[in-house]
């Protein structure tokens, strides 16, 4: 089974002891072990402050060309290339931690089609920019 | 059809839910051009007729209505009957207590006409004014019989239709909104869709759309508008964090910040597939169309005999006073009373003045002192009926100004009652007229600076203790003018606000300008109507325990509702007791009642006046008033009206006090500029200072009528445009100038009421007050120590606090005896034949209403012998016990070894032991204490019984009961003072004016009130050893020295002394310094009174003010005793 054998081995399902996961100390030690060592595991409180709201996500500054007769951007270009949107599938706004200067998060957002796929853009109302915030393809 | 209306709207009456102001939400609704606007504030209606008044003033349509919280319609019994995976979230609660509502789901409300805002008042009423604690909530049942007249939109994503759709159970929505359906009329359920701007509202809004086509039911776009413009959604923020009592982001942790008013272009841009949406807020806007009827005057029913009319009942009855009230009876009266009659007969006021009338006789039967005041006294139906008892001949007061024939009006009868006995009025008011038919009058409490600071400090998550640091010294001004006053007051000097980081915090509290905060209860206005009340007006539960209504007085006054004010008066209550006890000493028949001295010219009481010996005089006492009777010297009851008509913030404001004194002593000539003004204006040396002048004047000059005067007046008084005043003018010369004045008189008589009219006093409220005034005078002048003493259970009342009224009482010979447990009871009473008071014990710090009684019991089975024969028989609690000991009221009692009492230091440490042995056997052991003095300390004054020093007995009074009783605390800085050279009070008026002086006292009041400079001047109440020291301290040294007067209690001051006819007696101060009276062990004397702990927080009101004594500054010392 090679890594993480005691994790990948352990039955969730056993009959008769529904409220405990594991039987005995001897059957638990080696998978918290597992954990504690897993890289990819990591505590809550571990993670690095983040803007609230942001997640982990990557955002990518993006140049947008606005219309406004429709209000909502006519096309934007990320990474070189020229994205014409083709329909702006939904809109909503993100006010979020106005009393922390650190977290403040003022936002306009649009999940836009273009070609390749799904794009949310955002205009972030405080540093005047437009960001692209995901692709869905 | 391009245009919208919003139909769920918020103000700031959401109590702590809503950002907007009534008058911004109006000015925003117009300047886009809508043709309505609703408001549907959380639970209730409280802004809902001035926001009806200024809507039709501004020209737009109102629509009355509210956001309820209601039970849940799609599912039986309450959310917590269901299984976990089937429960709704249901809306955090809004604002302050129960009456938020929770535990149900919200829904909009809107009123068609006058049938459905009855409905709703009742609706609401209902939900509010159930038994029991629970929140409150709109039962389902109610809503179906009381939907006639509403409009139903099924509410926000915290409605049960909206919440089911977010959950995703599309079964639970279709249930609840079909049942909300049958609860109305059809076609008058619209389901309500918000497009809110956030990831989850297009599914929102097509998931209530497809659900009301399902239903067969319209759709209804809102925006749930919360505040005015994008810009106050951090006020919305803050408000709802500190309503719910947790910090920011708050309950709702709302993710972006749509909430705004939206004009119709944008609204519809949201809305751009359902145009129906918004079409429908019009259709509903033309359906809504409510006429309140303001204007018109409701009088609550009155029983009156078969046969007779309510003007009858009326009319004999004040023909049969006028007969008591004046013999021998004059024309005039005959005259006055028809003519009054007449006119209430034209007006048909007769039910109103039935009203009070009855409750003033049940008062009268039963005992309760109580008296009118205000305009009222301008009538003589109310002196005949024994509601005023000013002669309103004798003092030409004028009926016009109380009830203008020109104006339908509801008149205005307030009445004072013995503030003790008010409950048992208030009790009879709800069973003459019916607990439906009556309930009290809201107020609305608005935020000022500090509490605008301490909301948003809460908000944004500081400890209770920075909250209380950040509002600490922050004078009592509005919310806008925060950072000026952080700029400019000098107790502000040092403020932790000013710190860089504060500045959002100053920004947002700034802006929190007057926004009402929760409902309280009015003083003493009730209300009392015909129909039942429920029907008028919602109602809900105060924290109180009272029903209030949800209107203030304002509103009540527009509706046309009767409204009466029951004040609570503590000097009727003095005086009641002190006519008893004067009565008891010497007899029944020796003491008159005092409101009916005839006539009222007791040199003595004018004596005790003119020499600003008026502490405890009602309405006489206060510094400003003692400065003027220096000036004034009273001799007549016309100058106590005078008296109490000056030193009001109109005539302060307008500055008349110095002409009328110089004119009255002499030094300038009283001068009319019109010949028939000599005469009206006799009184008060041609200054117009009443407002029955003001009439006189126009009746004289310019031939008005009393009740175009009246009109005049009230013309004057308010704030008009320049075109409407420049007509009044001319209307006023012409008519001048017709009755053969010259155009340059009829101006100069027009200039000078122009400039007074706003500023004069209603001179029957000052003789209503007055006849008060002299009663309490008289009482002062023959029976001092009964009148101290009744002042003193009567405790707070008046200007002064109880340590200045027993030392003012000390000074005046009268002794004052300590507090004893053989001697003392619970109040305070006359020893001696009127020679001495005895304090009484129960405002003891710890002392209980249940030890107080013991003591009166066991006390009346034999005297206490010791503390353990005290402790034993009374079970004294640890903390009072001690208290008792510490004042000195076990002084003297028992003996130990050393063949002499205990000291207290004895007792002190005796006290656990005994109680220890006490708990184990019952009794404490020997009869009498003979214990050694182990473990005390040393007898710090061998002289006295107690072992303690001066200085200490004076500190544990103070800390105690609030009074110094052994001395003055500056007696114990005596020899430090006169070293210093400090001029004593009582030296003072020898001294010339202009003299350098310098006063050491202790600060009675500081008070800083509004100039029409606009300057800022505090007059400083002190008092040393032998009187009261005024002390004016101008803006410069204010400025100087602000923070010292704040922050410490007693003061070395330098100035100034003025001592003149024209500004009485008073200290110009330049300097102020702290001043720290010191035992002789070094530690300093507290003069701050101790406060105990409840289970409900500090048991003293005002504990907690934020004032405190510090040290560290004081440079000057003083040995004690």
């Amino acid at each position: 089974m090679g890594r993480n054998r005691a994790i990948k081995e352990f039955d969730p399902k056993r009959p008769g002891q529904p409220l405990d996961l594991f039987e005995a100390q001897n059957t638990r030690l080696p998978v918290v072990l597992e954990l504690l060592r897993s890289p990819w595991i990591m505590r809550a409180s571990d993670l690095p402050p983040r803007p609230i709201g942001a997640g982990k996500r990557v955002e990518h500054e993006v140049d947008v060309v606005w219309d406004g007769t429709r209000s909502c951007p006519a096309s934007f270009t990320y990474a070189g290339r020229r994205y014409p949107v083709d329909a702006l599938v939904q809109t909503w706004s993100v006010e979020r931690s106005w009393w922390d200067l650190r977290t403040r998060m003022s936002r306009r957002c649009f999940r836009v089609l273009a070609r390749g796929g799904l794009y949310d853009l955002a205009y972030d109302r405080i540093a005047g920019r437009w960001l692209l915030t995901g692709i869905g393809d | 059809m391009a245009s919208f209306v919003h139909l769920h709207v918020h103000s700031n009456f959401s109590f702590m839910d809503g950002a907007a102001d009534i008058g911004a939400l109006i000015e925003r609704a117009v300047s886009l051009g809508m043709p309505a606007l609703a408001l549907t504030d959380h639970q209730g209606l409280s802004g809902a007729i001035r926001f009806y008044r200024a809507a039709i003033a501004a020209g737009i349509r109102p629509i009355i209505g509210a956001e309820v919280v209601i039970e849940a319609a799609g599912t039986l019994g309450g959310e917590g009957d269901l299984p976990p995976e089937e429960r709704l979230p249901v809306p955090a609660p809004v604002g302050f207590g129960r009456a938020a509502g929770y535990g149900g789901f919200h829904l909009t409300l809107l009123v068609k006409d006058m049938t459905g805002y009855r409905n709703l008042c009742r609706l609401i009423s209902r939900a509010h004014v159930r038994s029991g604690d629970e929140a409150s909530l709109v039962g389902i049942t109610d809503l179906e019989a009381l939907s006639e007249g509403l409009i139903g939109l099924t509410g926000c994503p915290g409605g049960e239709v909206g919440s089911a759709v977010l959950a995703g159970r599309p079964g639970r929505a279709e249930r609840a909104l079909r049942r909300l359906a049958r609860c109305l009329a059809p076609g008058d359920l619209y389901v309500e869709l918000m497009h809110l701007l956030t990831p989850e509202s297009p599914r929102y809004v097509s998931g209530l759309a497809s659900l009301a086509e399902r239903c067969g039911l319209p759709v209804v776009a809102t925006n749930d508008v919360h505040y005015t413009t994008a810009d106050r959604f951090r006020l919305h923020d803050v408000l709802a964090s500190a309503g719910a009592r947790t910090t920011l982001p708050g309950p709702y942790d709302r993710s972006n910040a749509e909430l705004w008013l939206k004009p119709a272009s944008e609204m519809r841009r949201l809305f751009s597939g359902m145009p129906e949406a918004c079409d429908a807020t019009l259709e509903i806007a033309a359906r809504c169309d409510l006429d309140l009827g303001l204007g018109q005057l409701h009088f609550p029913s009155v029983e009156v005999p078969r046969g007779e009319t309510p003007y009858s009942v009326l009319s004999k009855a004040a023909w049969r006073g006028l007969e008591d009230r004046y013999r021998p009876m004059t024309p005039e009266a005959l005259r006055r009373l028809q003519h009054e009659l007449a006119v209430i007969s034209d007006l048909g006021y007769a039910e109103y003045f039935l009203v009070v009338k009855d409750i003033v006789d049940f008062a009268r039967r039963e005992g309760i002192r109580c008296s009118g005041r205000g305009s009222a006294g301008d009538s003589i139906v109310t002196y005949a009926l024994g509601i005023t008892d000013a002669d309103p001949i004798a003092y030409d007061l004028l009926f016009e100004r109380f009830l203008n024939p020109e104006r339908r009006q509801m008149p205005d009868i307030d009445v004072d009652f013995d503030s003790r006995r008010r409950d048992e009025v208030i009790a009879y008011i709800y069973d003459r007229f019916g607990h439906d038919h009556v309930a009290m009058v809201a107020t609305v409490n608005t935020m000022t600076a500090r509490s605008a600071v301490r909301t948003v400090a809460r908000a944004l998550g500081h400890p209770s203790d920075t909250v209380n640091a950040l509002s600490r010294y922050l004078p009592w001004v509005r919310a806008s003018r925060l950072a000026e006053v952080l700029e400019t007051y000098p107790e502000c000097r040092d403020h932790p606000l000013k710190a860089p980081e504060h500045a959002l915090l100053i920004e947002l509290a700034s802006q929190l300008e007057a926004c009402p905060m929760h409902l309280g209860t009015h003083l003493g206005g009730f209300i009392i109507t015909r129909e039942p009340i429920d029907t008028w007006m919602p109602l809900q539960w105060a924290a109180k325990g009272v029903v209030v209504s949800q209107y203030d007085k304002d509103d009540i006054e527009a509706l046309g509702l009767v409204k009466m004010d029951i004040l609570g008066l503590r000097m009727h209550s003095a005086i009641s007791d002190t006519v008893a006890m004067a009565r008891e000493r010497a007899g029944e028949s020796a003491v008159p009642e005092p409101f009916e001295l005839d006539p009222r010219d007791d040199p003595r009481v004018y004596e005790l006046i003119s020499s600003a010996d008026t502490v405890g005089m009602f309405q006489l006492e206060s510094s400003g008033q003692r400065n003027l009777a220096t000036r004034l010297r009273e001799r007549t009851f016309e100058d106590i009206i005078a008296a109490i008509s000056l030193f009001r913030p109109g005539p302060l404001e307008a500055e008349m006090i110095t002409p009328f004194i110089r004119r009255r002593h002499g030094v300038e000539p009283v001068t009319v500029p019109h010949p028939a003004m000599g005469p009206v204006l006799a009184d008060s040396y041609g200054v117009i200072l009443y407002q029955e002048q003001v009439l006189r004047v126009a009746e004289k000059v310019a031939g008005f009528t009393l009740a175009e005067a009246d009109s005049l007046r009230r013309a004057m008084t308010k704030d008009r445009s320049r075109e409407e005043m420049e007509s009044i003018h001319a209307h006023f010369v012409d008519r001048a100038v017709a009755l053969g004045t010259t155009p340059e008189v009829a101006e100069e008589v027009f200039r000078q009421l122009q400039g007074f009219a706003a500023y004069g006093f209603c001179k029957a409220h000052a003789a209503c007050f007055g006849v008060v005034s002299y009663a309490s005078a008289w009482l002062k002048a023959h029976y001092p120590a009964e009148f101290v003493a009744a002042i003193m259970n009567n405790q707070p009342m008046g200007f002064y606090s109880p340590r200045l009224v027993v030392n003012d009482a000390r000074r005046h010979g009268i002794r004052i005896l300590a507090p004893h447990i053989n001697a003392s009871s619970a109040e305070y009473r006359v020893e001696d034949e009127g020679g001495a008071v005895r304090v009484g014990l129960k405002d003891l710090l710890h002392m209980t209403s249940r030890l107080l009684a013991a003591i009166e019991r066991e006390r009346a089975v034999r005297p206490f012998a010791d503390l353990a024969d005290f402790l034993a028989r009374t079970r004294a609690e640890e903390p009072a016990a001690e208290s008792l000991v510490r004042v000195g009221a076990l002084d003297g009692l028992g003996v130990t070894d050393l063949g002499r009492p205990p000291t207290r230091d004895e007792m002190l440490a005796l006290v656990p032991e005994l109680k220890a042995v006490i708990a184990r056997q019952g009794v404490a052991g020997d009869d009498t204490l003979l214990i050694a003095p182990a473990r005390a300390r040393e007898r710090e004054d061998a002289g006295h019984v107690s072992g303690w020093s001066p200085a200490r007995r004076v500190g544990a009074e103070l800390e105690l009961i609030g009074l110094s009783l052994t001395a003055h605390p500056l007696e114990l800085a005596r020899a430090d003072l006169e070293r210093r050279g400090v001029t004593w009070a009582r030296d003072l008026p020898r001294l010339s004016d202009r003299t350098r002086v310098r006063v050491c006292g202790v600060r009675e009041r500081a008070q800083t009130p509004r100039t029409r400079s606009g300057k800022r001047t505090c007059f400083l109440t002190m008092e040393d050893p032998t009187g009261l020291l005024d002390v004016v301290v101008f803006e410069d040294t204010l400025g100087r020295y602000g923070d010292v007067i704040v922050k410490h209690r007693a003061y070395v001051v330098e100035g100034v002394l003025q001592n003149n006819h024209e500004r009485g007696l008073a200290i110009v101060a330049e300097k102020i310094a702290p001043y720290v009276v010191r035992a002789g062990t070094g530690a300093p004397v507290r003069m701050r009174r101790g406060v105990g702990l409840g289970p409900m927080g500090p048991t003293r009101p005002g504990a907690g003010a934020p004032e405190e004594e510090s040290w560290e500054h004081a440079d000057v010392y003083a040995e004690g005793g």
